[in-house]
């Protein structure tokens, strides 16, 4: 079988759980402080993640055609469909621009045009956290993204019908993903800072883009091997066989190690530096959420460190499929500690000066807050849906996923799942990398 | 490993295709072979050969293991009891800034625990020659070899037949 379709009973499955997902987003929207910045925060934490796993997805392509890597060459499909959810992701993220421009809610403290007159550190960076740079550069470089994105699979695509030994398809491929490779590594550190590092928005790492890229880059390769083995489940791509898994494996338990290896870099520098203004982002999180914390490391670190080490573990789908869904979850888990702890903070700090509704939610622990510097200091109370994922962001991961694959399957269900024409497909047929494994299946 | 000199007849091949084509061809006529040399690891010839998969790698882990422990309690007992001294404000067990020397030590530790590992296994060490049938095999040759001491002289024939029907370029015989 080497064209896909969905099924019915796919489509009803989820369709569920979008349905889930709506419905928690807006139990979690009704049940909310005066800013919503639950609802809002979750819904910013899903849209950021998965769009970054798409533009990894479109990464990961590029990097390997620009280094004339084959084996990838059957899968190549899965990794199309995938960064042809850049659409979708522009509009969940032209959703959080206009609410951003419109006030709608206060996830960013710079936005704020008081606090910045009064403040010299966000005064000092207004000239990128502005709303311009917020609602143009979202728009222009993920709408860059996406031409890239939709000129390599037409040209994949069309590789199919009319490609010929002459390769002018692939060559032109070529060209198109050695110009993203720059353009990515640059625009996604401009939009992470917007996004998510702008969140706590007196901080700033330069690590800090590396980080949340390598941290989207291991999501995008654990759900690729979960839908792998979910569609040879069903009885299609059958060439693609364990070698091919133990590459992936290989790519899953680096970037897990180069995760990490971020993580640490930018833990230590600024532990040993102790500088108040830097440090401030991580004893909030280490003092206030330990679970999000160290849970994060554990995810991260520890599970994929020794269930991915021996070759044989990389080489199965049951452990494969394990180890994909627990670092997954945990980049998830990652982002979400990126993000809830800074944006509770600024919602804190201006229920504190609005007043109003949200007076009685900031008085309480609102009186001795009267900065971030200072906040950190304080004991937060537990609150769930950010000292740790409640059911309400479970649900609205489900949803979200749900959206994120159906846009997939719908895309992989557009072309035949094995990529005819390519000059490299003979070598990803005869991908072989294990001296001593048994015949691949 | 015994001293005991050995006859070696041995058949030299250019290239590895011809290698795996000759390998499948003893293992259907039962012949044993003794070794197989070549210049560099050659895909799909081990699990022909019978060979079981290498344990060296669990060493490894156990090394690296070693050396994480090594590291981090030494770094431990220094800084806490024997030389306590005060970096930075720094508390004096601050396992942040001990983890970098961890893992330069747990890399190491492996990576000599192996070499010296490897080294003993296969007898290697200062001082030690071994004696090569070729130095072709080290360069461009691919070497099957069968012992041949005291074999009858039907068996070396057939062994004879068997290098001139896979294409061996060169056979001989060396007592080593």
């Amino acid at each position: 079988m080497d064209q896909f379709t969905i099924t019915g009973n796919q489509r009803n499955v989820l369709f569920g759980f979008m349905g889930l997902g709506l419905l928690c987003m807006i139990i979690t929207f009704f049940g909310d402080d005066m800013f919503h910045t639950r609802f809002w925060t979750n819904y910013l934490h899903n849209s950021v993640f998965f769009t970054g796993i798409a533009l990894m997805s479109l990464f990961i392509l590029s990097a390997f055609t620009t280094a004339l890597a084959g084996w990838h060459t059957l899968i190549k499909r899965i990794w199309e469909a995938y960064s042809m959810f850049l659409i979708p992701g522009l509009i969940l993220m032209a959703v959080v621009v206009i609410a951003t421009v419109g006030h709608m809610h206060h996830l960013y403290h710079w936005t704020d045009a008081s606090e910045v007159a009064n403040d010299p550190i966000l005064n000092g960076k207004s000239g990128f956290l502005n709303l311009t740079w917020f609602s143009a550069g979202t728009i222009i470089i993920m709408g860059i993204w996406i031409f890239f994105a939709w000129k390599m699979r037409q040209l994949s695509l069309d590789e199919d019908k009319n490609g010929d030994a002459s390769y002018e398809h692939h060559r032109k491929i070529r060209i198109y993903s050695a110009a993203f490779l720059p353009i990515a590594g640059f625009s996604s550190a401009a939009v992470i800072w917007l996004w998510i590092m702008s969140i706590d928005a007196h901080w700033y790492s330069t690590l800090f883009a590396w980080y949340t890229g390598a941290s989207w880059f291991v999501a995008a390769m654990a759900s690729t091997i979960v839908l792998i083995a979910y569609l040879k489940g069903k009885g299609y791509l059958q060439n693609v066989t364990q070698e091919h898994l133990h590459d992936l494996g290989k790519y899953l338990f680096a970037f897990s190690i180069f995760w990490t290896y971020l993580w640490f870099s930018q833990y230590m520098l600024i532990w040993y530096g102790n500088v108040g203004e830097e440090t401030v982002y991580f004893q909030e999180r280490q003092e206030n959420y330990p679970v999000l914390f160290y849970g994060n490391l554990l995810l991260n670190f520890i599970a994929p460190f020794f269930v991915l080490m021996r070759n044989d573990t990389k080489r199965k789908y049951g452990t494969m499929v394990f180890a994909s869904v627990v670092v997954f979850f945990g980049h998830w888990w990652d982002f979400f500690q990126m993000i809830k702890p800074g944006a509770r903070l600024t919602a804190m700090h201006a229920m504190e000066h609005h007043g109003g509704e949200g007076a009685h939610h900031g008085a309480e622990h609102g009186a001795e807050l009267a900065g971030h510097t200072e906040a950190a200091m304080h004991a937060m109370p537990f609150e769930m849906g950010f000292t740790i994922p409640g059911l309400l962001e479970l649900g609205t991961m489900l949803g979200f996923l749900a959206l994120f694959i159906y846009v997939i399957l719908n895309q992989l269900s557009k072309a035949p799942l094995t990529p005819k024409n390519d000059p490299y497909l003979e070598e990803s047929l005869h991908h072989h990398v294990e001296l001593h494994g048994e015949e691949a299946h | 490993m015994s001293n005991q000199k050995k006859d070696i007849l041995y058949g030299l091949y250019n290239d590895e295709e011809y290698l795996l084509k000759a390998v499948d061809h003893a293992n259907a006529e039962g012949l044993e072979i003794t070794e197989v040399f070549t210049p560099f690891p050659v895909h799909g010839l081990d699990p022909k050969l019978g060979f079981a998969e290498s344990r060296l790698h669990i060493t490894g882990f156990v090394y690296g293991m070693l050396g994480t422990l090594t590291a981090f309690l030494f770094m431990t007992w220094v800084f806490t009891r024997d030389w306590p001294i005060i970096f930075g404000g720094k508390p004096y067990f601050s396992a942040p800034a001990f983890i970098p020397i961890t893992f330069e030590l747990t890399v190491l530790f492996a990576a000599v625990g192996m070499v010296v590992t490897f080294y003993i296994i296969c007898g290697l060490g200062p001082g030690v020659t071994i004696p090569t049938l070729d130095d072709r095999i080290t360069d461009d040759k691919f070497c099957i070899a069968f012992d041949v001491t005291n074999a009858e002289e039907s068996l070396t024939d057939k062994l004879k037949g068997f290098f001139s029907q896979t294409g061996a370029e060169e056979v001989n015989t060396k007592n080593i």
